[in-house]
């Protein structure tokens, strides 16, 4: 379909996609009963039905004349919005493959997995504090596009996730899924963004992708270290002190993010580029908060 | 500050100075490299921890430095020879005889170090063993015992006065130290102790025989090979052939070694290179050899020194050069002062055809210059001061002639008794020789007697040091005398006593240690000598004063094989070029002497076993060195904790972040 997703990975996003559970309310048409009372329970869709599906939606009497299982969709059932936030600054171009075409593909499998489910998927990315929102997309003729405005992304600029997600949430008319992919190397208030998100009933999910060398670090000697966004130096003698001090600080950063997973009921998944995508996206359906 | 060891080399010290450098590369600002990270937001706060760290923790982030400090150090000393002292010298007060003599210059081993040198570092550590309290002298041993610096319990003094200490070229003799040392010692009372340090090779071994103080015997060096010229004589020949006049080298050559070995005698005028004539010699092992080389002299020539040397030198160069003088001539100068002729005194000198023989009154021969060398003789007259050489009056008018009473006529003395033993009067009688009359003269005791009649002495001998005198007490032409072959082997053995000291210009062939006597005019007071130079000087030395008194003028230290240049000024200004040799067979002979038999059974032992006394530390300050460069390499290159996973502490401190 596209080198964001190949075959394999196809295969293993449709086995799990029936376990992808989103906890969050949008207004739009979806699988599943809606938990609001008093709406409207209008028939509004067929669909094949799909290992994993609830065999007691399957519409027997198209099975009856057709002998194919088909599922019944109502309008009053609720869809749900996957908004795929993807860092987009300087810093994702790191790793090999790099932080930026891992995100691109853990997206890209997200939002398959959603537009199969009928549902909505949004991309959203982020750069120097601002958010380009592409066209949300619906159902498995929307994964063309989405996968479309995945593969425009170019990693350059800087990055402020705080008043990226800010932004997303402002501007999101309800509430839905925000799948934060992103290294984190932030150092502005995201955890209170993301608490801010949480708040306004967003289902927060933080994929932190991460390249080898930024976890156990292989530099030796006296440097002058250049970031990578800001272009500033910093001048350090990498002995085994000061690496040591860098793993503890990494360390901390990765106790944050699944610190706020734990309290705020949020998923939290890390990455390493040279990890294989497949366990990546079950931990994400599992709702790990382990990272 | 006193270190808990010794430090043998103090120049390893100066690898200190490697310090400076070092501490100034921790100093210098570093060329980072650059390299592009992702963010440097949590190295930034790695580094901040780093920074904020307290004094000590700084001190840890120094630890390559101080390593290196520790290492350095640790190096220069290692460098330094750290050794501590077991062995002590026993004894309040302790006499240390170095051994100056010649053999002590001889160089060994691959540094080519003089055994001087050996010993004189060995003494050094003695005075630094002596027990706490103790005191000591130094004495040094070279022709004459001289005692250096009195007992004394300042090791800088001592030090000093040990490191003033150099060989001599002399013949030594160890014994007189040691009874020096011995005497020395007996006024002070406690526990007394003589230590020796010599090579061995002693001249005069049995000397310590008679130590009463405690002895212990230190020594230097090796059993080495020497040749050596143990003999050296020059003289003016004729040549056989063309029956030139020649000069005549004689020298003596020893092989002293236990190997064969082939030299080259050579012989040259003193500050000319050119040789004057070469011999090639092969000396089997315990040979001596004799060798004579010659050369036609000029006229410049005479007097101007000689010097014979051995080629290739060996480990002992001062016996290796002989030193000699050009002879002045063949032909004896002689003056003959009569106031009416002598034709018998005339006659005698004449026989010899090597006399070159002038006359005159005494008037005209004391207005004439000063012939170098020549025989003065006076007929009937009696001069008024003696001549600057030898000289024979005969029959002086009576009263005093130069310190000799001539008395009372006698008539028909007759000869009772000569010395003759004396040069002058050697393979001849007087057996048989009339007088029809003399005159008595007045002498001090036997030595001035030469001829003795029945109760007075006829023939006197008037000599001075560094001149023959001799008064002839009748007139040889009222006595049969000069029919007798007597006469003219008297004549002719006055003649050779001369022509002697013409040819060696002192009083005799001169050792280095022994006192030069060079005769001078008699009004000279003060001569000037110029000795040579020093072993390992290359100035020569400024002239000194010798003093001069009755035609006398004595050098008392010539302790240096070489040319001694006497001079002096006055109404008959002159100078002496005097050779002085070590020539001496038993100094050259480095073969050591059993010194346990020789000194009475005191204990002998090598320097080294002062210096295994002992320990030295270098081997385990560099294994000190070693290790702290090894755990300063491991420290610099140790690999951090680099987990393949990231494992999670505990509660890591979270990384700030900006607010809100």
């Amino acid at each position: 379909m596209s080198e964001l997703l190949d075959p394999a990975f196809l295969r293993e996003l449709e086995a799990l996609r029936r376990r992808l559970e989103i906890r969050a309310r949008s207004g739009a048409a979806g699988e599943r009963a809606s938990s609001r009372r008093g709406s409207s329970a209008e028939f509004q869709d067929h669909r094949p039905y799909a290992p994993g599906d609830d065999p007691r939606r399957i519409d027997w009497a198209v099975y009856a004349r057709t002998g194919e299982p088909f599922l019944k969709l109502y309008r009053a059932e609720e869809d749900v919005v996957a908004r795929l936030l993807v860092d987009a600054s300087a810093s994702m171009r790191f790793g090999t493959p790099s932080k930026l075409s891992v995100a691109q593909r853990l997206a890209a499998g997200v939002g398959y997995m959603a537009l199969a489910r009928m549902e909505r998927a949004q991309l959203a990315s982020m750069r120097d504090g601002d958010v380009r929102l592409a066209s949300p997309q619906r159902g498995r003729g929307g994964v063309t596009g989405l996968l479309a405005a995945l593969g425009a992304l170019e990693a350059s600029g800087t990055g402020d996730l705080a008043r990226s997600v800010d932004r997303i949430v402002q501007r999101a008319a309800r509430p839905g899924m925000l799948v934060l992919l992103s290294d984190f190397f932030d150092p502005g208030p995201v955890l209170s963004a993301l608490r801010r998100a949480r708040a306004a009933g967003h289902d927060v999910a933080l994929v932190q992708i991460v390249a080898p060398e930024e976890e156990a670090p292989n530099l030796e000697g006296d440097l002058a270290l250049v970031d990578a966004e800001t272009g500033a130096t910093l001048d350090i003698t990498a002995d085994a002190a000061a690496i040591d001090a860098y793993a503890l600080r990494f360390a901390g950063l990765c106790e944050e993010l699944r610190g706020f997973a734990h309290g705020y009921g949020a998923t939290y998944v890390r990455v390493r580029t040279d990890d294989p995508l497949d366990a990546a996206v079950r931990r994400l359906v599992a709702r790990s908060t382990d990272g | 500050m006193k270190l808990p060891f010794e430090l043998a080399d103090p120049r390893g010290l100066w690898l200190l100075t490697g310090l400076v450098p070092l501490v100034v590369l921790y100093v210098l600002k570093v060329r980072r490299a650059r390299v592009d990270v992702a963010s440097t937001w949590l190295w930034a706060s790695a580094q901040r921890d780093l920074l904020a760290r307290s004094p000590f923790k700084r001190l840890v982030v120094q630890v390559p430095l101080l390593l290196q400090i520790l290492a350095l150090v640790l190096l220069a000393l290692a460098l330094s020879r750290p050794a501590t002292r077991h062995r002590a010298i026993v004894g309040d007060h302790v006499a240390i005889v170095i051994d100056t003599s010649a053999s002590m210059g001889t160089v060994e081993g691959p540094e080519r170090t003089a055994r001087i040198t050996l010993a004189k570092r060995a003494a050094t550590q003695a005075i630094h063993a002596l027990s706490p309290g103790a005191d000591a002298m130094i004495l040094e041993a070279g022709r004459d015992a001289r005692v250096v610096t009195s007992l004394d319990r300042d090791m800088r003094r001592l030090e000093e006065a040990i490191d003033k200490l150099a060989a001599r070229d002399v013949e030594g003799d160890l014994g007189a130290a040691v009874a020096l040392a011995v005497d020395r010692l007996r006024a002070v009372g406690g526990d007394r102790k003589i230590l020796v340090f010599t090579d061995g090779a002693l001249a005069n071994p049995d000397g310590l025989r008679t130590a009463s103080t405690p002895l212990e015997i230190f020594t230097v060096g090796e059993e080495v090979d020497n040749a050596a010229i143990v003999r050296v004589d020059v003289r003016a020949g004729t040549d056989g052939a063309s029956h030139e006049e020649e000069v005549q080298a004689f020298a003596v050559l020893a092989n002293f070694g236990k190997q064969p070995r082939e030299v080259f005698v050579t012989l040259r005028l003193a500050n000319i290179d050119d040789p004057l004539a070469s011999r090639r010699l092969r000396l089997a092992p315990g040979e001596r050899a004799p060798v004579v080389l010659t050369f036609k002299p000029t006229p410049g020539d005479r007097n101007k020194g000689l010097i014979l040397e051995l080629s290739p030198h060996d480990a002992l160069s001062a016996d290796d050069v002989a030193y000699a003088r050009v002879p002045a001539g063949q032909k004896q100068p002689a003056v003959l002062a009569s106031p009416k002729g002598s034709p018998w005194l005339e006659r005698a000198l004449r026989s010899d055809p090597l006399v070159d023989l002038s006359k005159g009154t005494p008037s005209e021969v004391a207005a004439a210059a000063v012939s170098d060398g020549a025989l003065y003789v006076y007929d009937g007259v009696c001069p008024a001061s003696a001549p600057a050489g030898d000289f024979l009056i005969v029959a002086p008018p009576a009263g005093t002639c130069l310190g000799i009473g001539v008395g009372k006529e006698l008539d028909k003395p007759a000869i009772t008794s000569w010395a003759n033993g004396d040069p002058r009067l050697r393979f001849l009688t007087l057996d048989g020789v009339h007088i029809a009359k003399a005159t008595a003269l007045g002498v001090e005791g036997q030595a001035q007697s030469l001829v003795r009649g029945v109760s007075d002495t006829l023939v006197a001998d008037a000599s001075t040091p560094g001149r023959s005198g001799t008064i002839v007490g009748w007139d040889v032409g009222e006595s049969d005398w000069p029919l007798k072959a007597s006469f003219v082997l008297f004549m002719r053995n006055v003649v050779e006593v001369a022509r002697s000291h013409r040819a060696q210009g002192a009083t005799g062939p001169v050792h280095a240690g022994e006192p030069i006597r060079v005769p001078v005019p008699v009004d000279v007071r003060v001569a000037e000598l110029l000795a040579p130079r020093a072993h390992g000087e290359t100035t020569d030395p400024k002239p000194r004063e010798v003093p001069a008194q009755a035609g006398l003028a004595v050098v008392s230290d010539a302790l240096l094989a070489g040319h001694y240049l006497v001079s002096w000024k006055g109404a008959h200004p002159g100078s002496v070029l005097v050779p002085v040799n070590l020539t001496s067979e038993r100094e050259s002979d480095l073969k050591r002497r059993p010194l346990e038999t020789v000194a009475g059974g005191a204990p002998v032992a090598s320097v080294a076993k002062l210096a295994d006394a002992h320990t030295d530390w270098s081997y385990a300050f560099a294994l000190l060195t070693l290790l702290v460069v090894v755990v300063d390499a491991w420290w610099l290159t140790r690999a951090p904790k680099r987990p393949t996973r990231l494992a999670i502490p505990v509660a890591p401190p979270r990384p700030e972040r900006r607010p809100a």
